[in-house]
């Protein structure tokens, strides 16, 4: 075994000093006694056994992701799995294109936009889009709802799950498919499939964050986890701006973790922030970026700007690696997110509830 | 005796936490899993354990589902409580009422009816339950100008006669706490030493402040942005806190500005710009129009030309984007059909 002591869960000290008395490898303390290795190395008793108890076990089990390091794949493999996966449709034609098929599994989608666009609108959708039944291209998952700010209202939460299911049935009903295979996807069941944690500082909100892999564990249906908004409570009462740099990047990682491991969506939801832009010529400039600052930016693989054109709700999509750069319309009806209807097809225009045709209907 | 000692982890970590400066376990989350491994002198899995349990630690509400917060078998703090505004018509448009769930901001030109508004709920909110209300007192903080005793009276003997079948008699005037207020300084002391004492007692259901534009639009300078932002912030976030810890409604009134743009038409925008619009859970804008009525009981000093107002909802988690017209009489406000 060639891998070095030092990429071990070893505390710091017990590592300098093995480092120190010249123990680099796994080969070189393998074959020791703990009370050998403690005389070469000055350590404890206790510690050397530690040490000896670490590299020996952690070796022989295949399953640890963290003696082997996380596996590789090929890009191939990783394409395959990608495409495999479903996406959770936005019930917005158009983002949902603009998105590549909906809001991706195993990765981090941002919204920001100003207060009103329809940010916690967006997530409610989503919460309800994710339990789809799968006939229907859906992802029959649960999802998780980590509320900081308290807007999240369960009476306006029924209206979508209701208006979701009823478009659901019409679609089967359309398809002359058997209805019977609906008869999980209920308000009662919708609703039971969303886990609401609400969040009154960061510290809950932490807290909650380092305790979540292990509620994923027990719940595996979760498909998607929200965060509405991540902002709130980093924006008010926080002077330490590089603490918050620092949390937020933690945070993000632990997200991005998540996302990984358990194949799920991370939503995040982000408030906006004027900047003043300086220098010649623009001078005095005013617009409006998400806020939390540029090294946030970083941290979410998709990023999408929600904003007003005249009476408009627009999704621009900002940042993603896959997708280019887009601008699309949509509106917030009774039901939920929806396209914003032309006047050509008025006749659909004239019942917002009326389910819109889909793509993805097998 | 430390913070630590109630986890329940191998006393070897905990040992090991107590030789750090480390005191807080806020202190403990905020640091990253290396920056601990290398305070503490512990290994990484150690520190995950310790991690875990400390998150562990911090009291917060359990999980529960949606459907739990949908048949109220949640606990009480996630219950909504909405507060009747006392006419049908709004009740209906507004799905019940105010919700208890932070600020919802009432904005509009002078003489657009939102102290009418917020002189209605200061009635409101002492009825029983039953009736739409809250049954609870009212703290009403005043900034702009002296509180409009003479119309709440007016409105007291009608509220006095419409609720006279009540077993309890309602003593309306007896529940309303005024406070005046000028500047900033005074408001902390309002918000942070008063208005805790008097919530903690039970007896307020509901926070009105009118209004927020005149404390934070006059004091600052233009270089002083940053500064009022914070103000603004802290302010926002206590009475968040509020309605959160009592589950109470907040209402907060805003002046508004004008908005220039390409298109010729008049818009106006409520005051105070995008920091203090992100604090706003509920923002509903008051307007006149020029449409005219002729009302039998309208008095002239109150609804000064008789027209038709307009009340818009801009954004609220629960209500859809609508507008209506109401109308201020004697007897208060009422939604028009």
């Amino acid at each position: 075994m060639q891998r070095e002591l030092s990429t071990y869960p070893l505390g710091p000290s017990l590592k300098n000093k093995l480092i120190q008395s010249g123990f680099m490898l796994v080969d070189d303390v393998y074959h020791l006694k703990p009370s050998e290795l403690s005389r070469e190395t000055g350590l404890s008793l206790e510690d050397a056994l530690e040490v000896i108890k670490t590299v020996t076990e952690k070796d022989g089990d295949p399953t640890d992701r963290q003696s082997k390091g996380p596996k590789t794949q090929s890009a191939l493999e990783i394409l395959q799995t990608e495409q495999n996966q479903p996406n959770i449709i936005t019930f917005c034609q158009q983002i949902d294109d603009m998105l590549g098929g909906g809001v991706p599994l195993s990765k981090m989608t941002e919204f920001c936009g100003a207060p009103g666009i329809g940010k916690t609108q967006m997530c409610m959708q989503l919460c309800v889009d994710v339990q789809m039944p799968k006939c229907l291209g859906g992802v029959e998952g649960q999802a998780v709802y980590i509320d900081t700010e308290g807007s999240f209202i369960v009476e306006r939460l029924v209206d979508i799950a209701d208006a979701t299911i009823q478009h659901c049935n019409f679609m089967l009903k359309q398809n002359q498919d058997d209805v019977g295979e609906l008869k999980d996807f209920t308000l009662e069941n919708v609703l039971k499939g969303i886990h609401y944690f609400r969040c009154h500082d960061y510290i809950e909100l932490l807290a909650n964050i380092q305790l979540l892999p292990d509620f994923l564990k027990e719940h595996k249906k979760v498909k998607l986890v929200v965060v509405d908004s991540v902002a709130f409570h980093f924006r008010h009462d926080f002077e330490d701006l590089s603490l918050r740099t620092r949390l937020l990047t933690a945070m993000a990682q632990n997200f991005i973790n998540m996302a990984t491991n358990y194949q799920l969506a991370i939503v995040l939801t982000n408030q906006m922030t004027t900047k003043v832009r300086s220098g010649a010529g623009s001078s005095g400039q005013s617009h409006l970026v998400p806020a939390l600052g540029e090294s946030w930016g970083h941290a979410s693989t998709i990023r999408l700007i929600l904003h007003w054109v005249g009476n408009v709700r627009y999704a621009l999509l900002y940042k993603s690696p896959s997708r280019k750069e887009k601008d699309v319309p949509y509106q917030i009806t009774v039901g939920g997110i929806r396209d914003l209807i032309h006047d050509e097809d008025e006749e659909m225009g004239a019942d917002n509830n009326k389910p819109i045709k889909r793509q993805k209907i097998s | 005796m430390s913070k630590f000692d109630h986890l329940d982890i191998n006393p070897r970590i905990l040992t090991a936490i107590k030789r750090t400066k480390l005191t807080s376990v806020e202190s403990v989350l905020s640091l990253s899993g290396p920056d601990l491994e290398r305070t503490c002198q512990l290994s990484s899995s150690d520190v995950s354990t310790l991690k875990h349990a400390i998150a562990e630690s911090i009291p917060k509400p359990d999980p529960c589902t949606a459907l739990d917060l949908w048949k109220e078998e949640c606990s009480n703090n996630l219950k909504i409580k909405k507060l009747s505004i006392g006419c049908d018509v709004f009740d209906n448009f507004l799905r019940g009422g105010i919700i208890s769930r932070g600020i919802t901001e009432l904005s509009g030109e002078s003489a657009s009816g939102k102290t009418q508004f917020c002189l209605q709920l200061c009635l409101t909110v002492q009825l029983p339950v039953t009736h739409g209300g809250l049954a609870g007192g009212v703290v009403y903080i005043c900034t702009e100008d002296a509180f409009p005793n003479k119309r709440l009276q007016q409105l007291i003997t009608h509220y006095n006669e419409k609720y006279s079948g009540l077993k309890e008699r309602i003593q309306f005037s007896d529940n309303i706490y005024i406070e005046h207020i000028s500047d900033y300084d005074g408001l902390t002391y309002c918000i942070h030493k008063k208005l805790p004492v008097l919530l903690a007692q039970g007896l307020i259901q509901l926070v009105i402040v009118d209004s927020v534009a005149a404390l934070f639009r006059c004091d600052y300078e233009n270089h002083e942005m940053i500064k009022r932002a914070k103000h603004m912030n802290t302010f926002a976030g206590k009475l968040r806190s509020f309605s959160q810890q009592y589950n109470i409604p907040i209402v907060c009134v805003n002046q508004v500005s004008d908005c220039f743009d390409k298109s010729s038409t008049r818009k106006v925008l409520p005051a105070l710009g995008l920091t203090w619009s992100n604090q706003v859970t509920s923002r509903f804008i008051l307007a006149k129009t020029s449409c005219p009525i002729q009302l039998e009981n309208s008095i002239p000093n109150e609804s000064v030309d008789g027209s038709v107002r307009k009340f818009e909802v801009v954004f609220a988690p629960n209500i859809p984007q609508i507008v209506f017209p109401f109308i201020v009489d004697k007897y208060g406000i009422h939604g028009l059909k």
